[in-house]
């Protein structure tokens, strides 16, 4: 971590503003070209889970093969059948009130340990409304504390774009991994819009409150704000771990979804934060105070 | 840990909050052992990890407000019944300070007083003069309205008193589209407010939700099966959750109705079925006049007649007092009264449709009128509900989940104990750090048992971002205590502690309110999570890492002191 922390420090005081910025900016802008594709071909930015377009999710454990199960339930619009251990997870699409209690009840006697979900697609469509609006707004009130706290245009524009595209760069790659937007993980991209803030406001508070040269209140901010994206990060990796391969060990384990996936996504929303902050932000802020070393202590 | 410091640590009042809060925490969560139930705490559990299902259902209905031609919705509301057509010879607007508008009507068909009453247009008369029938009703717009749409959208529609108006409420589906469409085919439309917009809305009134929720509640719970919350998410959804009970039972309870019977009094204590739950079309809200509480209903058109018969067998027409109606719910009594002199005359040669039970003249008749009004809606809701998501988790699915859950948890603490170490290499930052974190944990999960919320999946999704963020504020205290590489002189250190807490206080800030959405637009699942987030934040920041920056010093002091 140490050698990590000493190269990265290198980089940035070995290159200028306009380099440090060029990659994150890159990696933004392919994770808006990823968006955009998704958006053309779906009609959504992100893909959209059984949560979000209604449906129904049911798991079980079972010895069963796949194919065995797909012809099994095939009468019922199913749509997915997967399966990880002893454990199998089924989507279906919406269907009418009684198919869809004659499948629950099919599956409750045959099967034990079993997980329902069903969502309609009316209630679906509300709660996409909801989470968008839920995310809009969460980011405008982060915006405008940022604004708030450092009542200054540019270091705030810095903080809130690097959060943006920490978000925009998770969201890309839930599309790649196939990873679909659940509650979970918007709850996950909410948690990011937090934790990315959490070390920008850092880096950003340092830089403009403190003396001392630029390049050095960077690296001394830059060690607290990598310990602190490296315990999170490490929390993370053991709940992704847990979550998802415990069946490994016993095949009979199932794994928390809602966990498992905000986990994930909370991992590369983190890897872009290290990304967006100590080079995106730190580059903008760098510019900003060689600019203007009046409003600044040095 | 904190305990065992010196007096300086003990005396100060915020650490002293802290260990009073993290009593209290112990206290509420009451961790305990036996030997034959293993382990257990007072906290309370999500269906996710309890085990059991949940039915999600939204109301569906409109409230509009609107204006018609009194003439043209009389006469269509009769052209319906007679199936002819029906021509407005007179309309007599209502007088000053009145609201009974006069409408005459004529038509070739024949009609019957009785055809009336059934469309609650019983203030009314009918004359037949050569092949014209001609129809003089008494009546409000209100009613018209109420009756028009009701008998179009086949459900039922209640109006009620608003400031500036009357708002309607129609009990089913009806799209804006729909409704303009009605209105209009009477010479009416909907009215707009001062902004233009049209006073039409997708829902129903809170009071009807709140109804229906009663309602649910009471049929559920008199099952006698364990406890089953019924809650209302925002003004359009109930959700029902069933604890320990599989989805395919939950389904059948909900939708089963209770059986709700109406009898008459024979000879002696013999009763005798007159109608069940279905013949009752209708239930209004109950009111106050002539001194008496009363629950008013109507009866369908077999409903009426049955009850005819029945009366008109017993004897009811003649001596009303020893034949009493009863009815029953679910076989147990739960209302019994003769018919008034006047309906008793009446029904003797006109079906009745429109009901009134009387309760008593005191407040605990108002409360009986109102038990009442729940009890005549056993058969049905007064909205319909359709089904808009559900869910089970078995009991023991949530077993393992709550146990990978508490394994995940803390393997990530020693995980982040691991890096922490790393970073630090001491145990003295570590052991404080750690502890602390430990404590923000049990503070939540006290707060949890306190106000007895339900520990689920996504609260516990809350719960890890709390410790994640819990520890970078920890780490951020450190390093500006130990800027230099040392703990510095007091004075130095108290305003290395406030600028550390300025940038706690700034990140704390952001992440309540980036959280603060899901708690207001109140959307399921999430809401638990955003909460969790939000009361785990604030103790961390106001009780718990306050006492850490206290504890860094003493620990560090001492060993400082002791090199």
């Amino acid at each position: 971590m140490a050698l990590f922390i000493d190269k990265l420090e290198n980089f940035i005081k070995s290159h200028n503003e306009r380099q440090l910025v060029t990659i994150p900016l890159a990696v933004f802008a392919i994770a808006l070209l990823i968006m955009v594709f998704v958006y053309s071909t779906s009609g959504s930015p992100v893909n959209l889970g059984m949560e979000f377009k209604g449906g129904t999710m049911i798991s079980f454990q079972t010895d069963d093969p796949i194919e065995k199960l797909e012809a099994d339930y095939s009468a019922y619009s199913l749509a997915d059948v997967r399966k990880t251990g002893q454990r199998a997870v089924l989507q279906f699409g919406p269907m009418e009130n009684d198919e869809q209690l004659e499948l629950e009840k099919k599956i409750t006697s045959a099967y034990s340990f079993v997980e329902i979900r069903q969502v309609g697609a009316v209630y679906g469509k509300d709660l996409q409304v909801q989470a968008l609006q839920a995310v809009v707004l969460s980011f405008i009130g982060m915006a405008i504390v940022v604004f708030l706290i450092f009542r200054s245009t540019i270091p705030s524009l810095a903080v809130v774009l690097s959060a943006f595209s920490d978000i925009s760069i998770a969201a890309a790659f839930m599309n790649i991994t196939g990873i679909e937007l659940s509650l979970g993980t918007v709850a996950a991209l909410l948690m990011l819009i937090g934790y990315s803030v959490d070390s920008d406001i850092l880096l950003t508070t340092r830089v403009l409150k403190r003396r001392g040269s630029a390049n050095e209140k960077i690296s001394l901010a830059m060690h607290t704000g990598i310990t602190m994206t490296t315990t999170t990060l490490a929390a993370l990796v053991v709940m992704y771990i847990v979550s998802t391969y415990s069946y490994v060990l016993t095949s009979t384990v199932s794994q928390i979804n809602l966990l498992s996936d905000i986990s994930i996504v909370l991992i590369f929303g983190l890897l872009a934060d290290l990304m967006n902050t100590w080079l995106l932000n730190t580059g903008i802020l760098r510019w900003y105070v060689n600019k203007n070393p009046k409003g600044v202590k040095t | 840990m904190s305990e065992e410091k010196p007096k300086s640590l003990l005396s100060d009042w915020r650490v002293r909050i802290f260990i009073i809060a993290l009593l209290l925490s112990l206290v509420a969560i009451q961790p305990w052992y036996s030997t034959d139930e293993g382990f257990d705490t007072n906290l309370d559990y999500g269906l996710d990890l309890e085990g059991g299902s949940w039915l999600q259902v939204s109301l569906q209905g409109a409230v509009i407000q609107a204006n018609v031609d009194s003439g043209m919705t009389a006469s269509a509301l009769v052209e319906n019944i007679v199936g002819s057509p029906v021509e407005v010879v007179n309309v007599i607007p209502p007088s000053e300070g009145q609201s009974t508008t006069t409408i005459s009507l004529k038509t070739q068909a024949s009609v019957t007083q009785s055809q009336l009453n059934q469309l609650g247009l019983s203030d009314s008369s009918v004359s037949r003069e050569g092949n014209l029938s001609e129809i003089t009703l008494y009546t409000t717009e209100q009613q018209l309205i109420a009756t028009y749409l009701s008998e179009e959208l086949n459900a039922e529609v209640i109006p009620y008193a608003v400031p500036g108006g009357v708002e309607y409420e129609i009990r089913t589906k009806a799209e804006q589209e729909n409704v303009e469409n009605l209105l209009s085919d009477v010479g009416g439309f909907l009215l707009t407010d001062e902004n233009g917009d049209k006073l039409y809305r997708e829902g129903v009134r809170t009071e009807t939700r709140d109804l229906t929720k009663e309602i649910l509640s009471e049929k559920l719970n008199a099952l006698g099966l364990k406890d089953i919350p019924v809650r209302t998410v925002g003004d359009e959804y109930i959700l029902m959750d069933f604890a320990g009970i599989d989805l395919t039972t939950a389904k059948e309870i909900a939708q089963k109705p209770g059986k709700f019977e109406i009898r008459m009094q024979t000879e002696g204590n013999n009763t005798k079925h007159v109608l069940y739950g279905d013949d009752i079309s209708s239930v209004g809200v109950p009111s106050r006049h002539d001194g008496q509480w009363y629950t008013p209903f109507k009866l369908t058109l077999d409903g009426a007649n049955a009850l005819q018969e029945a009366a008109i067998e017993a004897g009811a027409v003649n001596d009303p007092n020893s034949h009493w109606l009863y009815m029953y719910l679910d076989d147990e009594e739960v209302y019994g009264a003769p018919l008034s002199p006047s309906a008793a005359s009446r029904i003797r040669t006109n079906p009745i449709y429109s009901w009134e039970a009387s309760t008593g003249a005191d407040n605990e008749s108002k409360a009986q009128a109102e038990q009442l009004q729940i009890h005549l809606r056993a058969g049905a809701l007064p909205v319909n509900v359709k089904l808009m998501g559900s869910g089970q988790v078995d009991a023991s699915l949530g077993d393992q989940f709550k146990m990978q859950a508490i394994i995940a948890g803390l393997l990530s603490m020693l995980a982040v104990a691991g890096v922490v170490f790393r970073r630090y290499g001491k145990k003295q930052i570590l052991v404080p750090m750690v502890a602390t974190s430990v404590s923000e944990v049990l503070m939540i999960l006290g707060f949890a048992a306190a106000v007895g919320w339900q520990l689920d999946l996504p609260s516990i999704a809350g719960i890890i971002a709390v410790i994640g963020t819990g520890i970078d504020h920890l780490v951020i205290i450190t390093d500006e205590v130990l800027y230099e590489g040392k703990l510095p002189p007091t004075k130095v250190y108290l305003s290395r502690i406030a600028r550390a807490f300025s940038i706690i206080f700034a990140a704390a800030a952001t992440t309540i309110i980036a959280m603060s959405p899901l708690v207001v637009m109140g959307f399921g699942a999430l809401k638990g999570f955003a909460i969790t987030t939000i009361v785990g934040v604030l103790i961390g920041v106001l009780i718990a890492r306050p006492v850490y920056g206290k504890v860094i010093k003493e620990v560090l002091q001492e060993k400082g002191e002791g090199q």
